[in-house]
């Protein structure tokens, strides 16, 4: 049966033979062991049948005769259990491989004779012609009737649908409606008007009219907590001004406070008026007001007024808190701190340190004084913001404020050169009575109240940013810079601050600009371009070489106003660029 | 609060206690000092009662001191010392019993309060029973808090001034057990104001001189 071909290699792994008893916890397997020679055969002969096989052995000839007319003898033995011992373990698996080695040949033999086509040749199955030639008629009529009972179908789906959402909708009606109808209960009443009867089998029904039920009435315990409120606020503010007045006739002052009836002026700066007046009316009850300029009587500062009220409570909560109040209810009244005074022989610094100095006018004034001082910086900073326009001013004010001081940054930036030109960077201290300036560079101003130093300090500022922008341009630009002051001591004079003045050179060192910058003179911008380009220069036969004409000549001043750019640092920009020759 | 040294100036040869303290004032003032203010230091006596026969009557000294002004201090002499509040000369009133003032004993030192720098000088006269008896000089450096650390220039700082009349240092500070390098506190003023007016309680009433 094996035809031509190589051998097949079959590989076979025997099963594992014992069984495994135990595996322990080490891993380590407990096989079964083998049965011994007797053990196997006892075991076989346990399964011997020795009645059946006696039997059959006996009966063995006699089953042949026995054959034609007893035929259910054979199925009979058929039925019975017959045990064949195998022969060999591999029998089954010698049978299947052999099975399919059968099998494999006769495909093998079919192929081949296939491939020779002598004696077979494939045929392709004949399609049946009356399957495939069905007329379009009825094709037509076959898919509209499966569309129509796919139509079917989903009609009577979305008909269930549409029942099922139109009872869910009914419900939730009927739920609104109870709510509502509640809802309207609770706040419209119903009152019949009249009762007529209109037929007697028909019971009367009459005729209902709807009114708005009246909110209710709020109770008469809450007219004395208002009454009570305005009581204590008058007090409160009776209390405030008392000690105001106190004060002000007792301190002593370089500029007296004047108290006239319910008023209290004094004069924080010169040319500001504060007036607190205590305004007690029975209509209804107004809390003081402290306004600065009486020309405008309606101009509260209310932040003073809300100040006065925590300054008198607090003032309060330290003389009545238990830090104050002696817990030995024989101590002496004071500060608790201020006990310690005697056994820690406290001397005299420590000891007011302890105490507080300052009156309740005193702290208002103050707190008043910056309050104005600041409303002037910043007005001054938004002026010179909103009128000069070349170099911008930029105010960051912090949100972080104490009540006697505010800080504010203040930049000075050319428009679009902001990451080159930021070297004038001030930080304001606004206190009480003076302005602290901190310049980026570490120096440290302090200005009055006046306005006008503020504002001619600002300027000068802008003057020197300007010069400090075109050192920053040039090396951006790579121009070389040979002289820079920020404080020039030739040309004339100004009136606020001092000019500054720069001086730079182009990369090859052909021309050089000349820049002087002063808070009242402006700008003042001369370029010196070499002697060949001087028209003016005359031609003498002192200078032979031609190499002398590559010299720097004379200065040309340039007219700034009639220069390209928007600002003074684009301008710059601008001249240097058209200074520096192509390569 | 810092160190101080208190110690006695002699009365000028011929001067009465008054101009000796006016030309110190004007030294200073030469030196650059400024004035500011008085100062009072004042020592009561009170004398214990009950005692045990054969020892001595031990003395409380009460005094009071202006640049402290709400605390008294109490020591005996080289013993013990005590700061308290100012309820404590109440206290004295009510131990009558055990401690008896001796009126006439009561010392004070008066005078004005000069401040040059870090250093400041206080000029008094002596007193007892309103009779000048001497001048007393106390020189706080107040930048320091140990002596050792500053006695230098506490030294050259007085001699410009006091010249020959110069004090040593302070025994309060060498006998103390941590040495020059313990902190001051106010007792050791106290003590050598004690010091100062024992001394000048011994000595005589000064005969001849201008007193007051």
């Amino acid at each position: 049966m094996m035809s031509g071909g190589p051998a097949v290699r079959v590989s076979i792994e025997s099963q594992c033979e014992r069984q495994v008893q135990e595996v322990s916890l080490d891993g380590l397997e407990t096989y079964v062991p083998p049965l011994s020679m007797s053990q196997n055969l006892a075991k076989l002969a346990q399964r011997i049948d020795f009645d059946q096989s006696s039997d059959s052995e006996q009966d063995g000839p006699e089953r042949e005769s026995r054959e034609p007319w007893s035929k259910p003898e054979p199925e009979e033995d058929e039925g019975a259990v017959k045990f064949q011992p195998s022969l060999w373990p591999w029998d089954s698996v010698r049978n299947n491989l052999r099975g399919a080695l059968t099998e494999m040949c006769v495909l093998h033999d079919v192929l081949s004779v296939l491939k020779e086509k002598k004696y077979m040749a494939l045929d392709p199955v004949s399609q049946d012609p009356s399957v495939t030639k069905t007329p379009q008629v009825f094709q037509l009529i076959s898919k509209k009737k499966s569309l129509a009972t796919a139509a079917q179908l989903l009609l009577k789906g979305a008909e269930k649908l549409n029942k099922s959402l139109a009872e869910n909708q009914e419900q939730r009606r009927q739920r609104d409606f109870n709510s509502e109808l509640l809802r309207l209960r609770s706040q419209w009443k119903l009152r019949k008007v009249s009762i007529q009867k209109q037929s007697p089998d028909i019971g009367d029904l009459g005729t209902v009219s709807l009114f708005r039920r009246q909110p209710k009435a709020k109770p008469a315990s809450q007219t004395w907590h208002v009454k009570l409120e305005a009581a204590q606020n008058v007090l409160l503010c009776k209390e405030i001004f008392a000690q105001l007045s106190r004060e002000a006739v007792q301190i002593k002052s370089q500029i007296p406070h004047i108290v006239v009836k319910n008023q209290i002026i004094s004069q924080p700066f010169p040319g500001l008026q504060l007036s607190i007046s205590l305004c007690h009316s029975t209509g209804e009850k107004r809390s003081q007001r402290a306004s600065p300029e009486k020309s405008k009587p309606d101009d509260h500062l209310y932040v003073l007024e809300h100040n006065l009220h925590q300054l008198i409570r607090e003032f309060h909560k330290q003389t009545l808190s238990s830090v104050v109040m002696p817990h030995p209810a024989s101590a002496p009244f004071g500060h608790k701190r201020l006990r310690l005074a005697g056994p820690m022989a406290y001397d005299k610094a420590e000891i007011s340190s302890l105490q507080q100095s300052e009156g309740l006018l005193e702290k208002i004034i103050k707190q008043a004084k910056h309050i104005f001082l600041r409303s002037r910086t910043a007005r001054t900073i938004d002026t010179l913001a909103s009128r000069i326009e070349d170099p911008q001013i930029q105010a960051h004010w912090s949100n972080i404020n104490d009540v006697y001081e505010s800080s504010v940054k203040v930049l000075i930036t050319s428009q679009g050169y902001e990451q080159i030109c930021k070297s004038i960077q001030l930080q304001l201290n606004i206190g009480v009575e003076q302005i602290r300036v901190v310049h980026r560079d570490g120096r440290v101003i302090t200005l009055s109240h006046q306005e006008q130093e503020l504002q001619d300090f600002l300027l000068s500022q802008m003057s020197q940013h300007q010069v400090h922008a075109v050192q920053q341009l040039a090396k951006v630009m790579g121009w070389h810079v040979l002289s820079f002051s920020n404080h020039v001591g030739l040309g004339p004079i100004e009136s606020i601050g001092n000019a500054s003045a720069i001086t730079v050179t182009s990369p090859n060192g052909e021309y050089t600009i000349s820049v002087r910058n002063g808070p009242e003179s402006g700008c003042k911008v001369l370029v010196q371009f070499p002697r060949s380009q001087a028209k003016e220069l005359p031609k003498s036969d002192v200078l032979q070489d031609a190499r002398w004409t590559h010299l720097r000549g004379p200065y040309k001043e340039v007219h700034w106003s009639r220069m390209e750019g928007r600002n003074f640092v684009y301008k710059m920009e601008l001249l240097m660029a058209a200074l520096t020759p192509c390569p | 609060m810092g160190v101080t040294c208190v110690c006695q100036v002699p009365v000028a040869e011929g001067k009465s206690v008054q101009q000796t303290v006016d030309m110190l004032h004007k030294k200073l003032e030469q030196l650059g000092a400024v004035k500011q203010g008085n100062f009072w230091v004042d020592c009561e006596t009170y004398q214990a009662t009950g005692n045990a026969t054969g020892q001595p009557t031990k003395l409380l000294y009460v005094m009071h001191n202006s640049e402290t002004p709400l605390s008294s201090m109490a020591l005996f002499e080289g013993g013990p010392g005590l700061t308290a509040d100012a309820n404590f000369d109440v206290l004295m009133v009510k131990l009558k019993s055990h401690f008896q003032n001796a009126k006439g004993h009561k010392v004070e030192s008066r005078g004005t309060r000069y401040r040059y720098c870090d250093f400041l000088v206080k000029i008094g006269t002596v007193a007892m029973s309103s009779s000048a008896r001497g001048i007393s000089v106390e020189v706080e450096y107040c930048a320091c808090v140990i002596p050792g650390d500053c006695w230098n220039l506490m030294k050259e700082f007085m001699q410009s001034f006091l010249g020959s009349s110069t004090p040593e240092l302070p025994a309060v500070f060498t006998s103390k057990a941590e040495g020059l390098y313990a902190p001051v506190d106010c007792m050791d003023t106290m003590s050598q104001y004690l010091e100062l007016f024992g001394k000048v309680r011994k000595q005589q009433v000064l005969a001849g001189s201008g007193v007051r």
